[in-house]
């Protein structure tokens, strides 16, 4: 059962409300937390998602919702279900605004991603009653709702004409931070993230690009991680401070059976502590620099 | 007077039935002729026939014989069909019945005796197909017949012997199946624990043996690689009764089995030299025969300084690798061997094989090193589910270390555990295709392999930050059920994924 909640409400969300037109009555589905409208980050893109954009996507949406920003987009296939699926892979919440009633799943097929929004306390936003069929001017209507939600907007891949160019000018329009992640130049979806670079939005490398924006101070995340390192990986760490070291000096060392070694060493490998090569684990320089 | 006795012909591992008609004409000048397409083994088989005749003192009629082998568009081969000629034209001379319901297969030598034939298991398993009652076959091949029960196997010494019991004068005694001793012993080249640490490396050799899985092995000369390997053979579990009597079909076809020999027990370890060619791989010939790659099935096949493999012997692989049968067509016939093989392949890091030595310096470019890499094809390496690295470790000072000796086991503890491991597979693929955790395809693994949600986690993490291909996601999975059967777990927690990790392939960044 769909419930909705007024403008006039105290538990409206701030930013939304700040924009011209904003929706009088937002129906939801999901637990309503204030709370998770409170850093929010919209990614939106292409339909015609290539290899690059569903890659950098799924490595952007992992750092920040890891970092606990809130991800935003429209729920269609392409970017925007790939931004919605590595935030809940991530176990992070995200919002989906739909350009349809709120009692619809549209499209259909992504009934899974649906289901696991919910699941990861995350929302579904519409302006829309019941089973209100999307129409061709509600995909840009929607998109006001993903930018007026979000302090910054995130493109990824977009042609030069698209729904996505639509958020980011509103996203403008409504004086929030824009990001555009730059692409191969001879790539047609990439043409309408270059503009938005020229335009004069931020380039988007790397998460930290964005974090700092937010800020989230990706040295503390990381001092967070060391701190929760365990007594084995502690011991490992410690073995290693003295130089590079093949598994038999480690086992003899730190006195565990192969099976339990191996998998706390591919932990560590992928918190980033250390790293295998010619048949040594090696402590990553960073890390070394801590324990130093 | 016209006799017909049954043989059979092999093509690749299917039998059909041949009906050696031999026919005595009344009036003509004499000779003796074989028809239906003999190849020159079978062409031979009359000059053999006759001098084991003549030389078992029988009178070798002076008249027109003429021999044919139906169906007549068979191509025949292999000297199998000398026993039932010879049977044909004995009964004439003495003048007896050949008995009806009676397969008749083996080579003759000049003096009468029988010699043992490749192929006599496939030849018995026929037999049982078609309901035929009695076979007589070499006595030397007889033990390999007598496997399939339903079936009197007659072992036959020689063609006297032969005419005795078929005169019923001294009858031959049925031969029962007797296993070979020898057949499972299981002492391979190297115990595990005379091996000095390398203790990673000897986990994913167990993984491996346990469940299937190929596995490639990177190392400096002299670390150990070759020797792995060849400790491998020694933590195999012998082959289920399924298994066996594939394998023994493809060793019989092949004449890989000694006289007197029994079933194969033990898995196949092939380990073919770099100058093989592709027909020596795959298998070939104008009748094909089965390659290194069938001998190897349900075994291992070693291919150690893999990247000196021509590129062709190795991209070979990758179709049976997938499949595990292999066709072979040629223009007379076309045949599928199975070979459904656990891959173990060495290589060294670079061309001068001292890259990260830790005294000796390697004298390679990083642009040679690379091109030495790029040798092994990337879809190969995708199909190899553990990749590990062999450091040169100082033997001597492991050796001396006390420690290090506790933690070395014995090859026989080992194979206990990946004994238990193959159990475990066996019931749980009681009702599907498959026998290992390595032959899974992705509804296998959907089905089978149920992930604790924070493994899932940790997966989808490393899939990301490692770059894992799908397949090497996949394979990420399957390594871990088997640690996990290694185990005794029934589901894939984070420290089995996380174990199965150390094993995933390695990237450029890595060199």
């Amino acid at each position: 059962m769909a419930k909705a909640i007024e403008i006039t409400n105290k538990r409206y969300p701030k930013l939304l409300k700040q924009i011209p037109g904003a929706p009088s009555k937002l129906y939801y589905k999901g637990k309503w937390d204030p709370e998770i409208f409170n850093n929010c980050l919209a990614v939106v893109g292409s339909r015609r998602m290539t290899r690059y954009g569903k890659d950098c996507t799924r490595a952007m949406v992992t750092a920040a919702a890891e970092a606990g920003l809130t991800i935003v987009s429209g729920f269609m296939y392409g970017i925007d279900a790939a931004a919605h699926q590595a935030a809940v892979d991530a176990k992070g919440r995200t919002i989906a605004a739909m350009p349809c009633g709120i009692d619809l799943i549209h499209p259909a097929y992504q009934d899974k991603l649906y289901q696991e929004i919910l699941d990861n306390n995350g929302l579904i936003l519409s302006e829309y009653p019941a089973k209100t069929e999307p129409q061709n001017w509600t995909y840009p209507q929607r998109n006001r709702i993903v930018a007026g939600l979000s302090q910054a907007t995130l493109v990824v891949e977009a042609a030069l004409k698209s729904g996505s160019l639509i958020t980011a000018r509103l996203a403008r329009q409504y004086k929030r931070r824009l990001f555009a992640m730059p692409g191969p130049v001879n790539n047609v979806t990439s043409q309408g993230t270059l503009k938005l670079i020229n335009d004069g939005a931020q380039m988007a490398v790397c998460p930290q690009d964005i974090l700092t924006f937010y800020g989230i101070d990706t040295a503390a995340i990381s001092k967070k991680q060391r701190d929760a390192v365990s007594p084995l990986e502690k011991k490992i760490i410690t073995a290693l401070v003295f130089g590079p070291m093949e598994i038999d000096e480690l086992i003899l060392r730190v006195k565990l059976p192969i099976n339990e070694l191996s998998a706390t060493l591919s932990l560590l490998e992928l918190n980033g502590f250390i790293k295998e090569y010619s048949g040594k684990y090696h402590l990553n320089a960073e890390v070394l620099d801590r324990a130093g | 007077m016209l006799v017909k006795v049954m043989s059979a012909a092999h093509c690749g591992l299917d039998t059909i039935g041949i009906d050696v008609e031999v026919n005595m004409a009344a009036r003509g000048l004499p000779i003796f002729d074989i028809v239906g397409l003999p190849s020159k083994a079978v062409a031979e088989s009359k000059e053999r026939v006759r001098t084991a005749i003549f030389n078992s003192d029988i009178e070798f009629p002076q008249r027109r014989i003429i021999v044919n082998l139906a169906p007549a568009d068979v191509p025949k081969d292999g000297s199998c069909y000398d026993l039932p000629i010879a049977v044909g034209v004995v009964s004439m001379v003495m003048n007896f019945d050949v008995p009806a319901n009676s397969l008749f297969f083996g080579e003759l030598s000049l003096d009468g005796a029988l010699r043992h034939t490749k192929g006599t298991l496939l030849a018995a398993l026929y037999a049982r197909e078609k309901g035929v009652k009695n076979i007589f076959v070499p006595v030397d091949s007889a033990n390999e017949a007598a496997v399939v029960d339903g079936v009197s196997v007659f072992g036959v010494k020689n063609l006297n012997q032969l005419t005795a019991h078929l005169l019923g004068q001294q009858l031959i005694e049925q031969v029962k199946y007797q296993d070979n001793k020898e057949a499972i012993n299981h002492d391979a080249e190297f115990d595990m624990a005379e091996i000095a640490g390398q203790t990673q490396a000897k986990r994913a050799i167990e993984i491996a043996a346990a469940g299937g899985h190929n596995c490639l092995m990177v190392g400096s000369p002299g670390a150990g690689k070759t020797m792995l390997a060849r400790a491998l053979a020694g933590i195999l579990p012998v082959l289920t009764e399924r298994e066996s009597l594939e394998v023994t079909k493809i060793y019989s076809v092949a004449g890989r089995i000694a006289a007197g020999g029994s079933l194969v027990k033990l898995r196949p370890f092939r380990s073919p030299h770099h100058t093989i060619s592709q027909a020596g791989i795959t298998g070939g010939g104008s009748i094909p025969q089965p390659g290194e790659i069938s001998l190897a099935h349900r075994g291992v096949l070693f291919l150690d300084e893999f990247n000196e493999f021509p590129r062709s012997v190795v991209e070979a692989l990758r179709q049976p690798m997938e499949d595990g049968t292999l066709t072979i067509s040629r223009s007379k016939e076309q045949v599928s061997y199975p070979s459904r093989f656990m891959l173990v392949a060495s290589a060294n890091p670079c061309p001068c094989g001292y890259l990260h030595h830790p005294t000796r310096p390697c004298i390679c470019s990083v642009r040679e090193v690379e091109k030495y890499r790029k040798r092994i094809s990337g879809p190969i390496l995708d199909r190899i589910d553990l990749h590990v690295d062999v450091p040169v470790v100082d033997v001597e000072e492991l050796s001396r270390n006390a420690e290090m000796k506790k933690l070395q086991e014995s090859s026989a503890v080992i194979r206990e555990r990946v004994i238990k491991a193959r159990k475990v597979q066996t019931q749980r693929f009681a009702c599907d295709t498959v026998c290992a955790n390595a032959e899974m395809k992705n509804r296998h693994i959907s089905k089978y392999c149920r992930l604790l949600p924070e493994a899932k986690q940790i997966l989808l993490k490393s899939s990301a930050r490692f770059a894992l291909s799908a397949r090497s996601y996949f394979k990420v999975i399957k390594v871990a059920r088997t640690i996990a059967d290694l185990g005794s777990q029934k589901e894939i927690s984070c420290d089995h994924i996380a174990e199965a990790l150390r094993y995933r392939p390695k990237l450029k960044e890595e060199l």
